[in-house]
């Protein structure tokens, strides 16, 4: 049963979070709290465990979001790795793309995917679960992505990253997808209740779309990083026709949990840094902003994360309609930001993880104190780690002193 | 001379079919290899310039890495022993837990056309890994990479490791990546830390005295 005290508590929090992503000033800094290893490590279990068993997973959860309180909606379940790709080859099946998107450790079990790793499979049993990513397209395979990406990514990819679906149509590439609808259905089940866990102790949950910028899409997921790099000098045609045609996919990733209540749609963004302003707005942007202009149309807020430094495309944010949603920044100077982006963006990051790791509990709080002063007023301000994942080792004094100069300083 | 100077041109405006075309002529010349070994590492000293500059990006470098490798490929070869100068040795990996190359081969390859002699023993290196290729490798450096926050604690106790093995005073330490900062070093007990491959190199130039 969720008691009248912790609705109350979730409906602060979510109006905080939801005053910020307004431009205005909540009655406290919305803090979207720490996660990661750290919360394992924290409930005296193994990574292992905490992606592998729903039970303990819930235990862990429970533990750190009764000690550490924090405001927006929490990533708790297991922690799963991208692969949009599949998702776009089931992108008629929502119930399927839910399930894929996002691959975790029982579910890779199942589909067996040829880049991830797991601790206590692949990987020691305390160790961070790895994208290890690769080439699974070659570029003479353009013109079918361009053609029809849905079925590029059902024909040609899929069976080229999924060992149980390497031979489609064969007796184990059906039982692979009976397996997966059992693990699924086993796994929502074991979501809701630990959704439940966590909305009696005052949390709110909130469905979100979730997609990518088209051209991460191909680097990520089909030519890695470095082959599209190469790409852009010596097919720029073929990249950005590709871009083009992922745009409407993508699209239809973000919005289809609208049905499901979804009002935000999450874009983490990977090639933004590596790219000269001039690739930036000829390859990466044009597609990228379409998809974030559809996803407003389609009444949606979208946070964008703004992996590694963004500071030399800055300033394209402000061709997105004010209040579109929220920068999440990695690298770049939040404080630079907000004065680019005051009244136009909802700005969230703040605090380093590599910090929270390394300086002393003082310096993050006079940090924080800081930040807070410089950040605060105006509101459209969400405090956030620069990255979601603090390590196993990450010292609980440090993340302590972390909530605290949150209490301390996020008054309004 | 003029050749050279098309090709640093080329190499430097990123036109790698053009860089790649002179190159493949340069070299056939009386003492064409040297030339173009030079020239490359020159080019890519520039490319590393205009990238600490702001003027380019991780794309230039990525692209820059690539002409350099695919002209010492055809290059290397035709050079006589000696004629390939190091000003040290460093062994280079990515951290144990982290398996991302892309950066560490960014700078392992801006590093090899400043001059050093990079070892790299790859990505998810375990610490005694490092510990071995330091006592058979003897370098003056040794570099770590990492971009997960996993890293940090794993570059820490792989120079644990390495002190616990008595050779850490034989060595300096480099670290670089993402997730690396000044604290970061004074964390886990380096010498320099760089979160850019240009910087990277130039520091490593800068310990190797």
């Amino acid at each position: 049963m969720v008691s009248p005290e912790a609705k109350k508590l979730a409906e602060e929090r979510a109006a905080r979070m939801q005053a910020a992503l307004d431009l205005k000033e909540p009655d406290r800094v919305p803090f979207t709290g720490l996660g990661g290893d750290v919360i394992p490590a924290y409930a005296g279990i193994t990574s292992y465990e905490y992606e592998f068993d729903f039970e303990k997973n819930r235990q862990a959860a429970v533990k750190w979001f009764t000690d550490f309180p924090s405001d927006s909606a929490p990533r708790v379940g297991l922690g799963g790795l991208d692969n949009q790709s599949m998702g776009v080859a089931f992108q008629d099946y929502p119930e399927i793309v839910s399930g894929v998107n996002s691959v975790n450790g029982p579910m890779n079990d199942v589909l067996k995917m040829k880049f991830v790793r797991f601790p206590g499979r692949e990987l020691d049993e305390n160790s961070a679960r790895q994208f290890i990513g690769g080439k699974n397209m070659e570029p003479e395979e353009y013109d079918q992505l361009i053609a029809d990406p849905v079925k590029f990514c059902f024909e040609v990819i899929m069976p080229r990253i999924s060992g149980g679906l390497k031979d489609l149509g064969s007796p184990a590439s059906l039982a692979t997808m009976a397996r997966f609808g059992l693990e699924k259905a086993r796994q929502d089940a074991e979501m809701a209740k630990t959704m439940q866990a966590l909305m009696e102790l005052g949390y709110y949950f909130a469905p979100r779309g979730v997609c990518l910028a088209p051209l991460d899409l191909i680097s990520d997921q089909l030519r890695d990083i470095p082959n599209l790099i190469l790409d852009l000098r010596r097919y720029p045609d073929k990249v950005k026709a590709a871009a083009e045609a992922l745009v409407e996919p993508m699209v239809k990733m973000g919005t289809m949990s609208i049905k499901a209540g979804a009002k935000e749609c999450f874009i983490p963004l990977h090639l933004n840094e590596y790219l000269s302003p001039k690739q930036y707005n000829e390859f990466y942007w044009p597609t990228l902003k379409e998809v974030i202009l559809k996803l407003v149309e389609a009444g949606m807020k979208v946070q964008v994360f703004f992996e590694g430094w963004h500071d030399a495309h800055l300033e394209t944010i402000l061709e997105l309609p004010a209040g579109w949603g929220t920068a999440y920044f990695e690298k770049t100077d939040v404080r630079k930001a907000k004065k680019l982006l005051q009244g136009h963006t909802c700005i969230m990051g703040g605090i380093d993880v590599s910090d929270i790791i390394s300086l002393t509990p003082a310096q993050l709080d006079e940090n924080i104190k800081k930040l807070f002063d410089e950040m605060a007023p105006g509101g459209g301000f969400i405090f956030s780690p620069n990255i979601g994942t603090c390590p196993r080792e990450t010292p609980i004094e440090n993340v302590r002193a972390v909530y605290e100069a949150v209490e301390k300083y996020g008054k309004y | 001379m003029l050749m050279q100077k098309e090709l640093l041109k080329s190499f430097v405006d990123m036109d790698e079919a053009e860089a790649v075309r002179i190159a493949r002529e340069l070299v056939e010349t009386e003492g064409g290899a040297v030339a173009v070994l030079d020239t490359c590492k020159e080019a890519m000293e520039e490319v590393g310039r205009l990238f600490e500059a702001g003027e380019y990006f991780l794309s230039e470098l990525i692209a820059a890495g690539d002409m350099f490798n695919q002209i010492m490929e055809f290059t290397l070869p035709k050079l006589q022993g000696g004629e390939v100068a190091s000003i040290g040795t460093m062994v280079l990996g990515t951290v144990l837990g982290d398996v991302h190359n892309i950066g560490k081969d960014i700078f392992k390859v801006m590093a090899e056309a400043s001059g050093i002699n990079v070892i790299d023993i790859g990505i998810d290196v375990p610490h005694e890994k490092f510990v071995e290729a330091i006592k058979e490798h003897k370098p003056e450096i040794v570099g770590m990479s990492c971009l997960i926050t996993l890293g940090v604690d794993s570059m820490k106790r792989t120079i644990e490791v390495i002190e616990e093995a008595g050779l850490r005073d034989d060595i300096k330490i480099i670290i670089g990546g993402g997730r690396v900062s000044q604290a970061v070093m004074e964390h886990v007990g380096a010498d320099a830390w760089a979160d850019d491959a240009a910087r990277g190199v130039r520091l490593s130039k800068e310990l190797l005295g």
